[in-house]
């Protein structure tokens, strides 16, 4: 598995090549000019022409492709037109909060997929089967960005019970301190990161509690579950031994593959709760046309899609002894 | 020359008279609190003050540094740094420094950080959004440590509107990437720290020439969603937020007792570019009967929810010395508009389209797709002019696209704005003039170049105000621009902060009242 992990970890360096040109071209398409942004609507043609000249933005594509290949290879991804600082800096600084918040929403997901799952699977065809999949139909329906307002208006306008904005102190070192005994700031992120995690994870739980439920009621259905209850052993045991280890399997890779979706949706919580992460930057950078910052963060992203499709694959051999990975 | 020269000097010199008993602050704020948190729409991208790119480093910028001058509500120039001034030729302005003020480090204000922050300024090495607007300085030099000498390269009455510029300490920017990340100047307020994307705090400066604040510190927390701002406020996290929120939003703030609404004209507007280059439009007869299909009053009151102020001219409001309400440009009149474009030739097809000697009278109109008010406002103005017979298409781009599109002359018309407009000269000079730097319609008329030159030239306001409003007045029967609306800020503020006003530019100079002795 060691082997494997670190084969597999070598395929980043050619799939990071590979998304970097195909950004890189792709951005050469991209109609808009970030010096004419950067200056704004007052600037002089001459002021734009040497500032083009100063970012070597008027220097042959295959050149600037070049370099910021060769950048890559050495760890750089280059400066930002607008911030003038380096991209992995500015990329650093967001990750964390995007990781919090796409990690607390995942978490939400699956917990609340996994138990309205198996319970509607548990009472399939009653009353509180068919209410729960048509809350999942309208979750799934239910727009994220819909969803963060009208959660903002409830808990926070109304209620007044949860912050409607921003982050709290960084989840890692709020839960060093709640555990050497000063619970407050890891309440207070608890309480900040809640209604964003809440809106973009629902969605996601909707559709992970309909799959539980296909794949439970699957695999209830397989003789190794009637032996197993012939054997005598308990109901609940069955459940979460036999049954939901093997229903499992679909709804790790289904995780996985929604961790693209979930990472889109970010872009818009993040921007209705304020919260610093990725997906308000990618925002600006785009519409700014900060090339160098749009090529790093496409290039981030496709990498933390990869490594949680990596990490997928892991479980997948974890929870499945019977699949080896080589 | 020489009576021109003496009005200046009066005109220069009145003004440092009466400025010197003013206090910073527009009006004092009941009872300040400790801590005052706003949203805003916008990072900041620098906090370097000769980067400042958007509104939330124009608003914070204003708190960190001072300028020689500051502006007043009216745009007017009032000593700051500077504690007065005096011009012994056209070309020659002398600046005498406030003496005691140091920067937020310790250090002192002397003549050669004013050198720095204005040669820095103009290097172009620095990219600096706004130095088209300095380069009429030829030079800038220390006299002594406190005073500072500028030469102009030709006379330039709106420099004065631009000298709010802050002062940067030479001795912590020169050489310093970090600069605009960990700011220091001379303002009542300090940077504390910055979360990117997420918050920036500033904190009381207690060395203050100007007293220290009595609001102790400032927080400025960013969303970028004018929904969820709205509701920030609306849950009590937050005291102060501006516009640009979504018209709905505006309406339930003002219906909550538990806010202050204060309405200012700001110094922007939104208009209608009309590419006079292009054949169709080049007439100004054209214009004017195309410009009497723009239904201002549906635009501005239902699109826009009645949050501007229906233009009638290019002068702004904003700008009561400049302003003339009798400078009218064409209302809405369909059937007039109608019965010109027969006049004038244009004669409805069986298409239900106007031709003229085999040309249709066909056009495309653009703008961003950013903005919601503005695709409704041109696709609105695309039904009006079908059914004038004049077959509309409209173009809708992302706004860097956009721009490039108005500054190639992509579009016949485009509906746009401009904004922070802190002269008059701003909103026209390179706009309209035949030489301006953006003048992307390349409307050209002698008699607007020389208004505009004059206003430049004028050694008072008055004589300024006589230019603008000629000019105005061509641009308001020949119609490169039609002005649909000189926008307003609105701010809402929580009770904490009772006797808060704010100016056209959003500025938060009342949060630095002093401490009361």
């Amino acid at each position: 598995m060691l082997a494997y992990t670190i084969r597999r970890l070598a395929m980043f360096v050619p799939l990071a090549f590979g998304m970097a040109t195909i950004t890189f071209c792709l951005l050469l398409f991209f109609p808009g000019d970030p010096v004419a942004v950067l200056l704004g609507d007052a600037a002089t043609p001459e002021q734009i022409a040497q500032t083009r000249a100063n970012l070597r933005l008027d220097a042959p594509w295959f050149e600037r492709l070049g370099s910021f290949l060769w950048g890559l290879a050495q760890g750089d991804l280059g400066q930002s037109i607008f911030q003038r600082r380096p991209v992995s800096a500015i990329i650093i600084e967001r990750l964390g909060a995007t990781l919090e918040l796409a990690a607390a929403a995942i978490l939400i997901a699956v917990v609340i997929g996994l138990v309205l799952g198996v319970l509607a699977a548990l009472w399939r065809g009653t009353f509180f089967d068919m209410a729960l999949m048509f809350l999942a139909q309208v979750g799934i329906s239910i727009p994220v960005f819909w969803l963060g307002i009208m959660l903002v208006y409830v808990f926070s306008v109304s209620l007044g019970w949860l912050p409607s904005i921003s982050r709290g102190p960084a989840m890692g070192p709020a839960l060093m301190q709640a555990l050497s005994g000063n619970p407050g700031p890891l309440l207070d992120s608890l309480s900040h990161i809640f209604l964003p995690a809440l809106s973009l994870g629902l969605g996601q739980a909707a559709i992970i509690s309909r799959l539980v439920r296909a794949s439970v009621l699957d695999v209830m259905h397989e003789d190794f579950v009637r032996t197993a209850r012939a054997k005598g052993l308990s109901r609940t045991r069955v459940m979460l031994v036999h049954v939901l280890r093997n229903a499992l399997l679909p709804i790790i890779s289904v995780v996985g593959l929604r961790f693209g979706v979930l990472l889109a949706g970010a872009v818009l919580t993040e921007s209705i709760f304020a919260w610093p992460g990725l997906g308000q930057l990618i925002i600006t950078a785009v519409s700014q046309r900060d090339l160098p910052l749009i090529q790093g963060l496409l290039l981030t992203f496709a990498l933390m899609f990869a490594l949680v499709n990596l990490i997928v694959d892991l479980l997948y051999g974890l929870v499945d002894p019977r699949i080896e990975l080589e | 020359m020489s009576f021109k020269r003496s009005l200046r000097s009066v005109f220069v010199g009145s003004i440092a008279a009466l400025a010197l008993s003013s206090s910073l602050a527009m009006a004092d704020l009941v009872s300040p609190p400790e801590t005052v948190r706003m949203g805003f729409d916008v990072d900041s991208l620098s906090l370097d003050v000769r980067l400042q790119a958007e509104t939330t480093s124009y608003r914070l910028n204003d708190l960190l540094y001072d300028g020689l001058v500051r502006l007043d509500e009216h745009f007017m120039p009032q000593p700051a740094l500077a504690t007065s001034w005096e011009q012994p030729d056209p070309l020659t302005l002398i600046f005498h420094l406030r003496e005691g003020v140091t920067f937020h480090d310790g250090s002192p204000l002397k003549a050669s950080d004013v050198v720095y922050t204005y040669t820095t300024m103009l290097d172009p090495a620095l990219n600096a959004r706004s130095r088209s607007l300095y380069e009429p300085i030829e030079s800038v030099t220390a006299v002594d440590d406190q005073t500072v000498e500028f030469k102009l390269k030709e006379p330039y009455a709106p420099l004065f509107s631009y000298l709010d510029l802050g002062i940067v300490p030479q001795s912590v920017a020169e050489g310093n990437a970090n600069f605009g990340a960990s700011p220091v100047g001379t303002g009542p307020f300090r940077f504390d720290n910055w979360v990117r994307g997420s918050q920036i705090n500033l904190v009381a400066n207690p060395d203050y020439w100007g007293g220290e604040p009595a609001v102790k510190r400032i927080e400025v927390v960013i969303v970028s969603d004018g929904t969820a701002r709205a509701q920030a406020m609306a849950a009590g996290d937050l005291d102060l937020i501006y516009t640009p929120l979504p018209p709905a939003e505006v309406r339930k703030l003002e219906a909550d007792d538990r806010f202050n609404h204060s309405v200012v004209p700001a110094a922007s507007f939104i208009y209608v570019n009309f590419n006079t280059a292009d054949p169709l439009l080049s007439d100004p007869a054209v214009r004017v009967a195309i410009s009497k299909l723009i239904d201002q009053a549906t635009i501005v009151d239902q699109i826009y929810g009645g949050m501007d102020e229906a233009a009638s001219s290019i002068l702004m409001p904003a700008f009561p010395w400049a302003y003339d309400a009798d400078v009218k440009q064409p209302t809405f009149d369909l059937e007039g508009a109608m019965a010109e474009l027969d006049a004038l030739g244009w004669t409805m097809g069986l298409d239900g389209v106007r031709a003229k000697d085999g040309v249709r009278l066909a056009l495309t109109i653009g703008t961003n797709s950013e903005d919601a008010e503005r695709i409704q406002s041109i696709e609105y103005l695309q039904n009006l002019f079908a059914s004038a017979g004049i077959a509309t298409e409209v173009l809708i781009v992302d706004y860097p696209t956009f721009m490039q599109g108005n500054q190639g002359g992509t579009y016949q018309l485009s509906f746009l704005s401009w904004g922070n407009l802190v002269d008059p000269d701003r909103a026209m000079f390179g706009q309209l003039h035949s030489q301006g730097n953006f003048n992307w319609g390349k409307y050209s008329n002698p008699e607007v170049d020389e208004a505009l030159e004059r206003g430049r030239e004028a050694s008072t306001p008055e004589e300024r105000a006589e230019a603008y409003k000629a000019a105005a007045t061509i641009i308001a029967d020949e119609v490169p621009y039609y002005i649909v609306s000189h926008m307003r800020l609105h701010a809402f503020t929580s009770k904490k902060l009772d006797g808060f006003t704010t100016d056209a530019r959003g500025f938060l100079t009342d949060l630095a009242t002093p401490a009361s002795e």
